[in-house]
């Protein structure tokens, strides 16, 4: 067998990949060798992850470019000089082909991952909070949600950091005669670099009354809660109720904090809080075929006004239903109602959904319900604790078009999930976020918005309206070009967004992790243990209006290997995923880029090696997983698949990869490592090679955490982890913290797994031998399963589709 | 004429002609038809009751009566309608000349049977309270105060339900569990009794039954589901009457804003239309009465009367005549739809409307009348003619009240003689018996009475008023429908003891007290010197008793009335040439006007009017029959 020596490419990466050039994995294959006998490629250097583990300080623009941002998966503090930080927005491309010619050849997308309200490193600096300057003229101020007609009528092909407040600041008549400076050479403006709202990637202003469509609205919070047959016999309703309870007091005290109840079953339960020192008054409409809302006002209430009453009222509503034997749930109807009783305001609908049986209304209606929601400016939260199908597809329409998201409990268990449903629910409401927001996206000359992708409503083209947008949702958004770029020019990314703060988005935000505490506390008799995010919270000017901008200026290349160089892989990866494609799809998407590379960019001496960009190296790796991923498997359940569909659509790309392609950990070791200082001990690449059968190991992709317990565990580690010496623990975890170090530090590591992945996890315990082993072990996309490839095969049969396109 | 008095007196029943007129042709020439007005549940203590089941004709199924032939020997007897001979039962085998049972007294022409071998057990009297909330706050606390009155002289056995409604119809639980709870019903739409079953939870934990009619605990409902609704007085005192946190003291105003220029929005039909399902569902075929109070127009969903824009007017008599009141057809057909199911099911509607505008009586006429309701009309629900009338419902009896329900009305007639129709509170069940109903026939009838009081009808009256009286008119005895179309004026004075006077202007005089019935007013009208007397208080002091004694005695005979009588008639106390006197004046013939020559009596009065006095209009009417 011939070893032959050539790299797979690129220089030493510049891209802070982590990767250095002594790692360049080399991909070792010979034409002439049986392609079936991939055995002689050596499987410990085809290429994988490595994880970074020193904290990388990120000047956002050096020597006036744009700066190769590092892995999202990567731990860096970002500096703000000149464009925005990648958390908030980061390229499929850190270069921008010139010509969509160009781009068409790459076989690469050309999309922006925006994340508006991403969580900052603790140790960076807040965004800066400007007054705006009495700039904006008179005449749009008619149309307060315009502002970005205003912007977008202004020239476009900015260049650099000089966006829109320059523009109009600077070159515009009506420049307030304070904030007049001369402009240099350059046509900047002298003072640019002082004022950091001229030279900095990211800031926010407080909008004027003249840009508010309306008064501040209050924050409602309105609860719906399933009480069906099935609901109360599953446990459901019990942990619905016992988690907002407990979340209620995460909800900022005040009379612009509002908060409302209703309960359903085939008939939907309002209640009249405001009954002080009494009783609520119960409110049935029974007609489910044309609902409404029974009270215009007492329905929703100051929550100082009715805690009391509201508490009182959460501990009796699961037995004041107790032997309720209605098994119809008219979640529709529910929804219609309560949204008709929050009309006025907007707001959050949080509905606890649980009966399988659903009534009307059915798909459609749901779509044309969800869009009348978004235009009322009402975000809908489904939480679904069931044991059976629901049709997650058709529920999922309505959060995901309002600014929502689907939070699944399948099986549901009494004993362990409503600790997470209450974490959920509390991570829900306390995170940053913004109400009754409105985005934009504009470009440079040369380039249009293709489309948008996420949770929001679409009613014009060129906005994007949002209900309610969090710290963890992110809107993906498409560009194709309409012109050609100079060499080197710059094409700028510009996001605006106009939004309602609901709490806590201020600045300063000073160590904010920091102040994360994770604690453990007693908690309902159902959960024995429970993680807390606490969030602090700041004293803000509520309902304040704002509007954020995000520039990002990148330069353009005509040059396809400066494309491939400067790919960001895990853009590019979470922008297949959200495509929602075919499995076959992914494979020759990835077959594309790579042929392109092939083709046009690697020597010809190469021809009989698979070549991969040293930038998107992990591609295939990454395509493999997600062909295997829940979403994109064929022997899934329908919901799962669904559900899978409806989380990426607004996903994050920092949430995004590990979602496909996993961390796995070994936990039976803990305590006898030494060699590293992070909490999290190294990942272990994922293939069964790595399992012993006197192994505990952790998998987790941000949504479950599983625990796996091979056959021959020793009986004490048992002891320590569960408390119990066999293997008789239930597959519906509580992970308990013992008085023993093994199970402090198992606790420990979960907890920062949870931080980092701002979820709690629903945890299960895996059994080798068990259905539930089985599970896990297909979750090792490095392996070879039924009806899929291995890691090595999958590169050999990539290589050999390459091969045959090329000839 | 005495000898008819007497005949209504025993037996309640009066007849227009007390010959039958022998052939068809003799009849029609009568003009006024063959008919007879009855009040069958008239009280009277020389009844007897007897304490087993009526004996009926096996072919016409009339019953045994006085005058029926018996043959004493054969112990056979003949019904007097079909002649048909039958024979008597076992138990009447001791039957003789001398042993007679009581329905064979001669005296005996009304018995009762006292029956349950043909009733069965008679389950509770049932009331559901169907409650306006769209007034102001001080019509709701008199209305509160009267109906918390109303339920505690409920008797204990006796069911209640309560609804309210305003934008809304809220439907309210009394027998709830942990928490108070109402089903509110939308009040744009009708809902039917199927949509009640579906809708408010009578199916729980059990299959709805596919087939056949599903009402009531007999018909497939459990006792507990309907007792969420209608629970027994004795235990929803707390619920509904408690001074605090009870549903009637948590009476509030329609909480849905009205904008200044729009009428509230009721939904009366919508309401009376739940409240009927309600009752078809938990208790067809047993007395239950709904009692709607109700403050102003129906302005939603069936049976509304006008819209809701103040700009536009509610109905008169001339929009009426002229066709132009969109709303009233329909709203009088939804109405008349409702009564057809309460008859069906055997359940009353009573209205009580106290507003100063017109509620819609003229609309909800037919269903109050066809079931047999009670109807009071007040201009507030702090007027003592409604707290009144409402406490005499309540109070009338220790036990039971006043009330019968249910009832079956048949009537039986000799051969030659068929019915023609049926002019009261009532509704025909439309046995082949009775050819149908004849509104002609009332309209015929009552010409006997209206004979030349037809201005009454129309002038000056709102359609409502003008409704309500035909009600009252239809469903009273014959002194009381006469009262109410030609008040009796009576005298009082020192030259002479109570006398009736004519109903004229010429009956003024200054030392005169003058009691005037008008059925739904009594005006005590004291003359200008009785009245200068009685104000210097001259009635209080040693030596003028006579005085005191003449103020008392009409006083006394207003009491006597005012008790007798429902709905409570208004009395109104005043004094010559006082405002209130234009309630006397008003129903004076204007003999004496300030138009003519004749002047009045020293102490008289005259009337500001352009009608034409009785002797004017008896003149042309005298000279057109001449012609």
């Amino acid at each position: 067998m011939r070893m032959p020596d050539m790299p797979c490419i690129m220089p030493p990466n510049a891209l802070g990949h982590g990767m250095t050039p002594a790692s360049t994995p080399k991909m070792p294959y010979s034409p002439h060798s049986q392609v079936s006998t991939p055995s002689k490629i050596d499987p410990t250097q085809i290429p994988r992850p490595i994880a970074e583990r020193s904290v990388i300080i990120f000047e956002t623009r050096q020597g006036g470019q744009a700066a190769i941002p590092p892995a999202a998966s990567s731990e860096f503090i970002v500096k703000d000089t000149g464009n925005c930080s990648p958390r908030l927005m980061r390229c499929t491309m850190n270069q921008i082909p010139c010509t969509g010619d160009l781009l068409t050849t790459s076989g690469m997308p050309l999309a922006l991952l925006v994340q508006p309200f991403s969580l900052p490193h603790p140790s960076e600096e807040p965004i800066q909070v400007f007054h705006l300057i009495n700039c904006i003229n008179t005449e749009y101020s008619q149309q307060p949600y315009d502002i970005t007609t205003k912007l977008s009528n202004m020239e476009t092909n900015c260049i650099s950091y000089l966006y829109i407040l320059m523009s109009f600041a600077g070159f515009s008549n009506d420049t307030p005669r304070e904030y007049f400076c001369n402009l240099g050479p350059d046509g900047r403006r002298r003072d640019a670099d002082e004022r950091p709202e001229l030279c900095r990637g990211t800031v926010e202003f407080i909008a004027t009354k003249e840009l508010m469509v309306r008064d501040p609205m209050p924050a409602v919070y309105f609860f719906l809660i399933d009480v069906s047959m099935n609901a109360l016999n599953t446990g459901a309703t019990a942990a619905a109720c016992s988690a907002i309870s407990q979340a209620l007091s995460d909800l900022p005290e005040g009379p612009q904090t509002m908060v409302g109840i209703a309960t359903f079953d085939s008939a939907i339960h309002f209640y009249s809080l405001k009954r002080a020192q009494q009783q609520p008054l119960m409110l049935i409409v029974p007609d489910i075929q044309d609902v409404y809302t029974p009270l215009q006002t007492d329905l929703i209430l100051p929550i100082s006004e009715c805690r009391e009453n509201l508490e009182q009222l959460l501990e009796s509503i699961p037995n004041m239903f107790g032997n309720n034997r209605v098994a119809d749930s008219a979640f529709g109807a529910a929804m219609k109602a309560a949204f008709l009783a929050i009309k006025s305001t907007g707001g959050k609908l949080l509905v606890f959904q649980s009966a399988h049986k659903l009534l009307q209304p059915v798909d459609k209606n749901l779509k044309t319900m969800a869009l009348e929601f978004a235009k009322y400016q009402v975000c809908v939260d489904v939480f679904l604790a069931t044991q059976s199908y629901v049709d997650i597809a058709s529920i999922s329409v309505v959060p995901n078009t309002t600014g929502g998201r689907v939070y699944y409990y399948y099986p549901f268990s009494a004993l362990s999930d409503p600790a997470k449903l209450f974490n959920d629910l509390r991570w829900n409401i306390s995170r940053p976020q913004g109400f009754e927001a409105v985005m934009r996206v504009r470009c440079s000359q040369g380039l249009q918005v293709q489309d948008y992708l996420g949770s929001f409503c679409k009613r014009v083209p060129t906005d994007v309206d949002l209900p309610a947008i969090d710290s963890d949702k992110a809107i993906m958004v498409t560009f194709k070009h309409d012109d050609k770029f100079q060499e080197n020019s710059e094409c700028a990314f510009q996001v605006i967004m106009l939004y309602m703060e609901a709490r806590e988005i201020l600045v300063p935000v000073p160590k904010f992790l920091s102040s994360f505490v994770i604690e453990c506390k007693e908690l309902l008799s159902l959960t024995d243990f429970c993680c807390i995010f606490s969030v602090r919270c700041y004293t803000t000017v509520f309902g304040q209006r704002r509007i954020r901008v995000m520039n990002l200026s990148l330069t353009c290349t005509n040059m396809l290997s400066n494309l491939f160089r400067y790919a960001d892989l895990e853009t590019q990866f979470t922008y297949v995923v959200k495509q929602g494609k075919q499995l076959d799809q992914v494979t020759s998407t990835c077959i594309n880029v790579l042929q392109s590379y092939r083709k046009y960019c690697a020597s010809v001496s190469s021809s009989g090696q698979l070549i991969l960009p040293e930038a998107l190296k992990l591609l295939p790796l990454y395509a493999l997983a997600l062909t295997k991923s829940i979403g994109l498997r064929n022997d899934g359940r329908l919901d799962d698949r669904s559900y899978w569909a409806s989380i990426v659509s607004s996903i994050s790309v920092v949430l995004a990869v590990p979602l496909v392609f996993p961390r796995m950990i070994a936990l039976h070791d803990l305590i006898l490592r030494e060699d590293d200082e992070s909490l999290v001990p190294t990942p272990l690449t994922l293939n069964s090679e790595n399992i012993r059968d006197d192994g505990v190991y952790f998998m987790e992709n941000g949504e479950d955490g599983l625990l796996y317990v091979g056959n021959s565990v020793h009986p004490a580690i048992l002891e320590q982890l569960f408390g119990v010496s066999s293997a008789a623990v239930p597959n519906q975890l509580v992970l308990e913290q013992f008085d023993n170090e093994l199970s402090r530090k198992v606790n420990e590591v979960v907890n920062e797994i949870r931080r980092q992945r701002c979820s709690y996890l629903r945890l299960r315990l895996c059994k080798k031998g068990d259905p539930s082993g089985d599970f896990f072990r297909s979750l090792l996309v490095e392996d070879k399963a039924l009806g899929s490839l291995s890691y090595v095969e999958f590169l050999v049969h990539v290589h050999r589709q390459i091969q045959s396109k090329l000839t | 004429m005495s000898e008819f008095l007497e005949l209504e007196a025993q037996d309640g029943i009066r007849m227009t002609w007390n010959v039958i007129p022998g052939t068809k042709q003799d009849a029609t020439n009568c003009v006024v038809p063959v008919s007879a007005i009855y009040t069958p549940l008239k009280p009277n203590s020389s009844i007897p009751v007897l304490p087993y089941g009526p004996l009926r004709c096996r072919i016409c199924r009339s019953v045994l009566n006085p005058f029926s032939i018996v043959d004493f020997v054969a112990k056979i007897w003949a019904c007097p309608f079909c002649f048909q001979r039958n024979h008597f039962p076992q138990h009447y085998s001791s039957i003789s000349e001398n042993n007679l049972p009581a329905e064979l007294f001669p005296q005996y022409t009304t018995v009762e049977y006292l029956s349950t071998a043909e009733t069965g057990q008679v389950p509770p009297p049932v009331f559901l309270f169907v409650v306006d909330t769209c007034m102001i706050e001080e019509e709701i606390s008199y209305l509160k105060s009267a109906l918390a009155q109303a339920i505690e002289l409920l008797p204990d056995k006796s069911l209640v339900g309560f609804i309210t409604f305003g934008t809304y119809v809220q439907v309210h639980e009394l027998g709830f569990g942990l928490l108070p709870k109402s089903y509110v019903f939308k009040g744009t739409k009708e809902v039917t009794k199927d949509q009640i079953l579906e809708q408010m939870c009578f199916f729980l934990g059990k299959a709805k039954p596919t087939t056949g009619v599903i009402a009531g605990s007999r018909d497939g409902l459990s006792a507990e589901s309907i007792s969420r609704f209608l629970l027994p007085a004795s235990e929803c005192e707390f619920v509904l009457t408690s001074v605090k946190s009870s549903i009637i003291e948590e009476l509030q105003k329609d909480p849905w804003p009205v904008p200044a220029d729009q009428r509230a929005s009721r939904c009366t039909g919508a309401a009376l239309s739940v409240a009927a399902g309600l009752l078809g569902v938990c208790v067809p075929g047993s007395g239950a009465r709904i009692m709607a109070f109700i403050g102003g127009p129906s302005t939603e969903g069936p049976g509304s009367i006008v819209s809701k824009s103040l700009s536009e007017p509610i109905r008169s008599h001339k929009d009426l005549d002229k066709g132009s009141a969109p709303f009233y057809g329909k709203a009088v057909k939804f109405h008349e739809e409702l009564s057809k199911q309460l008859v069906h099911q055997g359940h009353v509607l009573d209205l009580f409307a106290c507003a100063l505008d017109q509620v819609g009586v003229a609309e909800m006429k037919v269903a109050v009348e066809r079931t047999g309701g009670i109807i009071v009309l007040a201009e507030s629900f702090g007027h003592s003619v409604f707290k009144d009338s409402l406490r005499r419902i309540f109070q009338s009896s220790d036990n039971d009240l006043d009330l019968s329900f249910n009832g079956i009305f048949e009537i039986n007639c000799s051969k030659d003689v068929k019915i023609q129709g049926i002019i009261g509170p009532c509704t025909s069940l439309e046995k082949e018996l009775i050819a149908g109903f004849d509104q002609e026939a009332a309209a015929t009838v009552m010409a006997r009475l209206v004979s030349f009081k037809l201005e009454t009808e129309v002038f000056n009256n709102s359609p409502d008023e003008t409704a309500y009286f035909s009600m009252m008119l239809n469903r009273e005895n014959v002194a009381n429908s006469v009262v109410m179309i030609q008040p009796s004026l009576i005298s009082y004075s020192f030259q002479s003891g109570p006398e009736p006077v004519l109903l004229d202007a010429t009956a003024i005089a200054a030392d005169r007290i003058l009691l005037l019935d008008s059925y739904f007013t009594i005006v005590i009208f004291h003359g200008i010197t009785i009245a200068q007397w009685r104000k210097a208080g001259y009635q209080d002091q040693e030596g003028h008793e006579a005085f005191a004694q003449l103020l008392q005695a009409p006083q006394e005979e207003a009491d006597t009335i005012i008790k007798e009588r429902f709905p409570v008639p208004r009395l109104v106390v005043c004094d010559q040439y006082g405002s209130q006197a234009r309630f006397l004046l008003a129903k004076l013939n204007p003999s004496v006007t300030h138009n003519s020559e004749n002047t009045p009596p020293p102490g008289g009065d005259i009337i500001f009017t352009d009608d034409v006095s009785f002797e004017v209009f008896m003149d042309h009417l005298q000279r057109l029959a001449v012609q």
